[in-house]
């Protein structure tokens, strides 16, 4: 065989190694129910239950806060990230979670939230002033 | 609706609006004009007369926009909206400069300005390949003046202008108001984590790195266009070492940036913007190399086109991922979407067409080599290893690409959850592969070696590298994982054959010690990376609080945070850590943490430094964004940020109406003492001294039957010791009680009662809360050799520069 033709062929091995190892390392977007069944690691989106507590105490736990969440199908969940509270939690809009459910609670290893940043606001700040 | 608005400044915009249509205009007259001087249209070189006035027109206008730009934003004319939505009054100078590039159009403008600066050089070096080469640039050049327009072309919107007004950008009712300006007090100001240094030179130099990509890619295209097929690539590869080198640059400030500013604890997250510029980057090194390769051997000419060409329709591919929004949830810092996705898909779909239909209507007269490459000799290898390189490509294309091929397919996979072991189990074997043929390449010579001398050589290396790997192994602390010692021993063995031939070149042959160097410096890069990524180590693990067992802790809770109390020492590590206190400058809050190493025998502190973790505190937003601080020793960083702070507005209540001092304390808890006893509270000893009967209490005198007693106390907290006296008063029928107050302990003691049946008497200890005092939430990492990983990215891009001077030169003799 020419050598040509094993390199050729070790790249189309590894090529497919690779897609492969996409396929499988990939998550899936899914629900709290999808989380349940699936009992794997997954990436679960929605909004935050403003009318639950949230805890986050660093005086007793400086890395424990818990929140509920409404997923995007309206199922409310606990939430427990093992980490600080993020300042600004409340004010996010959407929460994407990774992580797993935990009996009825759902671990999350990251949070990443959207927040109506200030940097792209589409509102303009006025000065108060008295009207002229 | 002819409403004259006060106070705007409208004659900047519409200055700079004139040079992006100037810009546009001249860089498409410049594109057609060099093009008709290629193609020999007239043989009188009047088309490259009119084209080089094109472009000197093009590179004013491209000053012309950058200056009415900065203008804009150095002047707070907040009229416009990118000063509004990128600047603040309270900004310096030298973040202005960055406040500059923060928004889409300032990075293309950035953009466009290098390719100017590089076209300027090429209209003066390229000689007899000025006209092709320069079309092509130029074409890239109307491209990223299209991205500047702003104007609408058959009721679709082309490109996104800098210059456009606050009130035109946006809809409010404010802006019906003849003043509006007046009510628009400040901008929104630049985001804090940019607020950096190296965001001042990070952007420029990564954009100057973009921009001098499309040079090799224009030569090739070039090349294959006049059917100079050969003599492209002796002229680009200084370019290419001048891309490589540059770009390479400007990705490492970026991930400094990230390990200063950022506080996710790292320098590479494999995050897809700093994916999609390590790509190019990679493949452009493979292009030097196969360049090289058939520079000297006439071997790999195919590889070495098709690589040039991919290196840049892949920054295009970058900047569509980055810009077009396409990413959405799939990383925390892309541009915000200015809906120019079909405008950049575009700007690749017509690069990507040229590379392949050049290619397509040239193949058959492509110069391919017709015999195999031998085994033993460089060239050979020199191919493999931009195999490999482009591989390690494929596999980070690929995890990176799945938000393009949700879209493409309509399907909806998520990125792996665990995206940095994901991408660390594949590129660990990749930089294994590599490091090992650029170790032992070194050794081969072109067309071919000899294969004794050749084993020889490897095998001193080999032996050398192998007894350096067990030691730092050893050192290091790596040894129990056979990924990171192959990784080790790959690496040194390439750090030991090139120094080898670093060594010769010293000697004499001084051509050869740009490459040594580089390579050099990328085995320290890896072996740097490696180290501190694999043994970093978080020092502030947290021992208090709810414990569920280690098990748990360990799977669940990493418990990587932990509180600090103002003055309350605690042990990590080795150190002794306390917090002392805030300060405020500006809108940023530093936090000063003091380290001290104490040794545990003689009790002296043998050193000591504080640290400044910062925190920008937005009362207003109720958020606050955390920059690390870091002590740099030679091998090893102590990286600290806080995660959680009390927000300064909370901690300042007034005093009002009904509000007791009690309130502040916690309930009290109430002990009965005679002298001598003692008492333990939270963090001192309270010893009841003695009572003293003849306690005299202040502008209350005592009258025949008064009682009046004190408590002499002696409260001892960590050294200092403090005495106080409450006293109990019996007035008449009435008794009262004169508490004392400990500010700094946060202690009031109140002597409230005298039983005399069990000769006791009651003493009533409050504690304020311990949420009162101040804290901060922080986590502390050591990243132990994190220096190798810089020291070897500087290396690498010195090796880069004596290769860039060794390439010219050659190209002067020939």
């Amino acid at each position: 065989m020419k050598k040509s033709s094993i390199i050729g062929l070790i790249i189309i091995a590894v090529s497919i190694g690779v897609i492969i190892s996409v396929y499988a390392d990939s998550s899936t977007y899914g629900d709290f129910n999808d989380a349940k069944a699936s009992e794997t690691e997954c990436y679960v989106s929605g909004n935050l239950d403003l009318q639950k507590s949230m805890v986050y105490n660093p005086q007793v736990d400086a890395n424990y806060f818990s929140f509920y969440m409404k997923d995007k199908g309206g199922k409310v969940c606990k939430v427990v990230f093992f980490g600080t509270k993020p300042q600004d939690f409340e004010k996010s809009e959407n929460i994407v979670l990774t992580g797993k459910m935990v009996g009825d609670e759902f671990h999350a290893s990251k949070m990443l939230m959207k927040c109506p940043s200030k940097y792209n606001k589409d509102q303009v700040e006025v000065k108060a002033t008295s009207a002229t | 609706m002819d409403t004259v608005f006060i106070g705007e400044q409208l004659l900047p915009g519409k200055l700079g609006q004139f040079f992006v249509v100037l810009s546009f205009g001249t860089a498409l007259l410049a594109t057609l004009a060099y093009y008709f001087d290629s193609i020999k249209d007239q043989n009188d070189g009047s088309w490259r007369k009119i084209a080089r006035f094109a472009f000197a027109l093009n590179f004013l206008a491209v000053i012309g926009i950058g200056s009415s730009l900065f203008y804009i934003i150095y002047n707070h004319l907040f009229e416009y909206h990118y000063a509004w939505a990128h600047s603040s009054r309270s900004l310096p100078v030298y973040y202005i400069i960055s406040s500059f590039w923060e928004g889409q159009e300032g990075s293309f403008w950035l953009w466009t300005f290098w390719q100017s600066i590089l076209g300027l050089v090429l209209l003066f070096r390229a000689k007899s390949w000025e006209s092709p080469v320069m079309t092509v640039v130029m074409l890239s050049q109307v491209f990223l003046a299209s991205m500047l327009l702003g104007v609408e072309i058959l009721g679709i919107r082309v490109g996104s202008s800098p210059f456009i007004l606050l009130r035109e950008a946006m809809d409010a009712p404010v802006f019906s108001r003849p003043d509006y300006l007046s009510l628009i007090a400040d901008g929104n100001g630049l985001n804090p984590l940019l607020q950096n240094y190296w965001m001042v030179i990070h952007p420029p130099t990564l954009f100057m790195g973009f921009a001098a990509m499309i040079i090799p890619f224009a030569f090739a295209i070039a090349g294959l266009w006049q059917k100079r097929y050969e003599d492209w690539i002796k002229v680009a590869l200084p370019w290419s070492l001048f891309a490589v080198m540059v770009l390479g640059a400007g990705i490492i400030m970026g991930s400094f940036w990230a390990y200063e500013a950022l506080n996710f604890g790292g320098f590479w997250a494999w995050d897809p913007v700093e994916n999609a510029s390590l790509i190019p980057w990679l493949t452009l090194i493979a292009a030097v190399h196969v360049m090289l390769a058939y520079k000297n051997s006439g071997q790999a000419y195919f590889t070495s086109v098709f690589l040039a060409l991919i290196s840049f329709v892949l920054v295009l591919y970058a900047s569509f991922l980055t810009r077009s929004g396409i990413l959405g949830e799939a990383s925390v810092h892309s541009f915000t979407d200015l809906g120019m996705f079909w405008q950049l898909y575009l700007y690749i779909a017509a690069f990507k067409l040229i590379a392949i239909g050049l290619i397509w209507a040239r193949w058959k007269s492509l110069p391919f080599s017709k015999k195999e490459e031998e085994t033993y000799s460089r060239e050979f290898w020199l191919f493999i290893g931009a195999v490999i390189l482009v591989l390690a490509c494929l596999q980070i294309l690929a995890t990176t690409s799945i938000p393009v091929f949700n879209r493409i397919f309509g399907t909806e996979i998520a990125p792996p959850t665990e995206v940095v072991a994901h991408y660390n189990k594949w590129q660990i074997n990749f930089a294994i592969i590599t490091a090992i043929i650029s170790g032992f390449t070194q050794y081969l010579k072109y067309k071919k070696s000899e294969p004794t001398q050749f084993y020889r050589q490897v095998l001193r290396a080999l032996l050398i590298s192998a007894i350096a790997t067990v030691l730092t192994g050893y050192v290091c602390g790596i040894y129990t994982n056979v990924g990171y010692m192959l990784l080790t021993f790959a690496a040194l063995f390439s750090v030991i054959a090139n120094m080898h031939i670093l060594y010769e070149a010293i000697k004499g042959k001084w051509k050869l010690a740009g490459s040594a160097l580089a390579h050099v410096g990328f085995g320290l890069l890896l072996i740097g990376a490696m180290v501190a990524a694999a043994t970093n180590k978080v020092i502030s693990i947290n021992t208090s609080g709810i414990g569920f067992g280690d098990a748990f802790a360990k799977d669940n809770n990493p418990r990587e945070n932990i509180i600090l109390y103002e003055n309350e020492p605690v042990t990590m590590d080795q150190y002794t850590v306390t917090y002392l206190g805030d300060s405020t400058s500006g809108p940023n809050t530093y936090y000063r943490v003091n380290y001290k190493v104490i040794d545990q025998k003689t009790g002296q502190t043998t050193e000591e430094f504080d640290l400044y973790p910062n925190a920008q505190q937005n009362a207003k937003m109720r958020q606050i964004i955390a920059s690390p601080d870091t002590r740099h020793y030679l091998w090893k960083d102590i990286y600290t940020h806080v995660s959680s702070v009390p927000l300064k507005e909370e901690k300042e209540h007034e005093a009002h109406e009904g509000h007791t001092d009690e309130e502040d304390y916690g309930k009290p808890v109430v002990y009965q003492v005679k002298p001598g006893d003692s008492i333990r509270v939270r963090d001192a000893i309270i010893r009841v001294k003695s009572v003293n009967r003849q306690a005299k209490i202040q502008n209350i005198p005592l009258s025949k039957g008064d009682l009046s007693v004190a408590l002499n106390l002696e409260v001892l907290a960590g050294k200092k010791t403090y005495q106080v006296e409450p006293a109990f008063l019996i007035k008449g029928n009435n008794s009262y009680d004169f508490g004392k107050t400990i500010d700094e302990l946060g202690m009031k003691l109140r002597f409230t009662n005298i039983l005399p049946k069990e000769d006791k008497l009651e003493l009533s200890i409050y504690q304020k809360p311990k949420a009162e005092k101040n804290w901060i939430v922080m986590k502390a990492i050591m990243f132990p050799y994190i220096n190798l990983f810089w020291a070897g990215a500087i290396i690498m891009t010195i090796g880069f520069l004596l290769s860039i001077f060794r390439r010219n030169k050659e190209l002067k003799i020939n």
